[in-house]
């Protein structure tokens, strides 16, 4: 039994190659069917059964694996094999009870909603940014000739101002970067920046 | 003949179109359509993958929420079923993955798996006690095949899908899909000698 499942194995390896004839001895029927099967022709036949149910074969294909399996019973056998699997499986089956649907649909409420939350405050986030973006590009324009406008005026060296126009541009970011290291998670409980750390930890996981 | 083809091909097209319309959409009414279209089939394969029914069941929804939240991910170009199965398989994997670092092959069915329902095709007592023993048999045969054949001829004989469906849902190469079946069909051939 074990060799012919080699053998029959063989076949797929052949087909899978694409390799040239390997000669077997595997088939009852006459010498001559036996001399003039071979590797690819198993193959072919394995493959030809294994699509004739679901995918459909061609009409001379059929006539081809017949008159095959008529010549070849490790093929035949196969046939047989691979028929009662079909039947067997189809025969009995797993339901899906009215309690797991139920919960289910319960379960895909409450995610639609979170779903629904989070696009919500992602949409915010980046109204926020883009709003911010724009804003601090205006207004960094505006401080900008301000400064140059003081240079003039108090005859300021621009070596001072100019740094310090950059200080105080990065010192929001700044006092917002030490709160967040300072302070623990809790001090932020129910802010947007909390809810969007969460929400990127749930997606990380 | 060619029309019919067509004309069915054009209707699967359209009715996968608006699923996936529907999933981008996250309509409630068509999740809860294909809930009530998939669920048997679903549950079925995840039974059959995982072994166990607890995991299947815990699996089937976390399924289904994967679908909710990946639904935009759907293009409709292909069939629905397959979709839903490669989430699945996904997911399976996934929970494999988290409880121990394992294939497939691991996911050997335990003591505590719950047993299949066999389903009579005929309502006469006769043949359901026949279908019970078939199911019972076919179980026991099905318990001893690694999940990875198992699952193949799930999906190939209950689902009827192709193997270029199975190959494109596993993941893995044609030739492989083939000698899965193969393996498990013959695995099979003992418990289902007399069968039919």
């Amino acid at each position: 039994m074990a060799k012919a499942i080699t053998k029959i194995e063989a076949g797929f390896t052949t087909l899978k190659r694409g390799a040239s004839t390997l000669n077997r001895r595997c088939c009852g029927g006459s010498d001559d069917a036996r001399q003039a099967m071979n590797g690819n022709e198993h193959g072919r036949a394995m493959d030809l059964l294994t699509r004739r149910e679901v995918e459909g074969i061609a009409e001379p294909d059929e006539r081809w694996l017949e008159s095959h399996l008529a010549a070849c019973e490790e093929c035949a056998s196969y046939e047989l094999a691979l028929s009662n699997a079909e039947r067997a499986m189809r025969s009995f089956t797993v339901m899906a009870s009215a309690s797991l649907v139920e919960s289910t649909r319960a379960r895909l409420q409450v995610r639609a909603v979170q779903l629904r939350e989070r696009e919500s405050r992602r949409f915010l986030i980046a109204i926020s940014f883009a709003m911010g973006v724009v804003f601090s590009t205006l207004s960094a324009w505006a401080w900008w000739k301000v400064g140059g406008w003081m240079v003039e005026r108090f005859s300021l060296p621009s070596v001072i101002v100019e740094p310090g126009l950059v200080l105080f541009w990065l010192l929001p970011a700044i006092f917002l970067g030490i709160l967040l290291v300072a302070f623990p998670e809790s001090k932020f409980e129910g802010s947007v920046m909390q809810l969007f750390m969460k929400d990127r930890q749930r997606g990380i996981q | 003949m060619v029309a019919t083809a067509f004309s069915s091909l054009v209707m699967m097209e359209t009715e996968e179109a608006q699923i996936a319309s529907g999933l981008r959409r996250r309509d409630p009414d068509v999740l809860d359509a294909l809930i009530e279209q998939y669920q048997h089939r679903l549950l079925r394969y995840l039974v059959h993958l995982t072994g166990e029914r607890a995991t299947a069941e815990d699996l089937f929804q976390e399924t289904w929420i994967r679908v909710l939240e990946k639904g935009h991910q759907y293009d409709g170009k292909s069939r629905f079923v397959t979709w839903l199965m490669t989430i699945a398989h996904n997911v399976a994997i996934d929970h494999l993955r988290k409880r121990r670092p394992a294939s497939l092959d691991e996911m050997r069915d335990t003591e505590d798996a719950a047993p299949f329902e066999p389903v009579a095709s005929a309502p006469s007592p006769f043949d359901n006690v026949s279908a019970m023993e078939d199911g019972a048999r076919i179980q026991a045969a099905l318990e001893q095949i690694p999940p990875i054949f198992r699952e193949v001829l799930v999906l190939r004989f209950q689902e009827q899908m192709k193997l270029e469906e199975i190959a494109k849902l596993i993941n893995i190469p044609l030739a492989t899909v083939k000698t899965r079946l193969y393996r498990g069909v013959m695995a099979l051939r003992p418990a289902l000698r007399g069968h039919g």
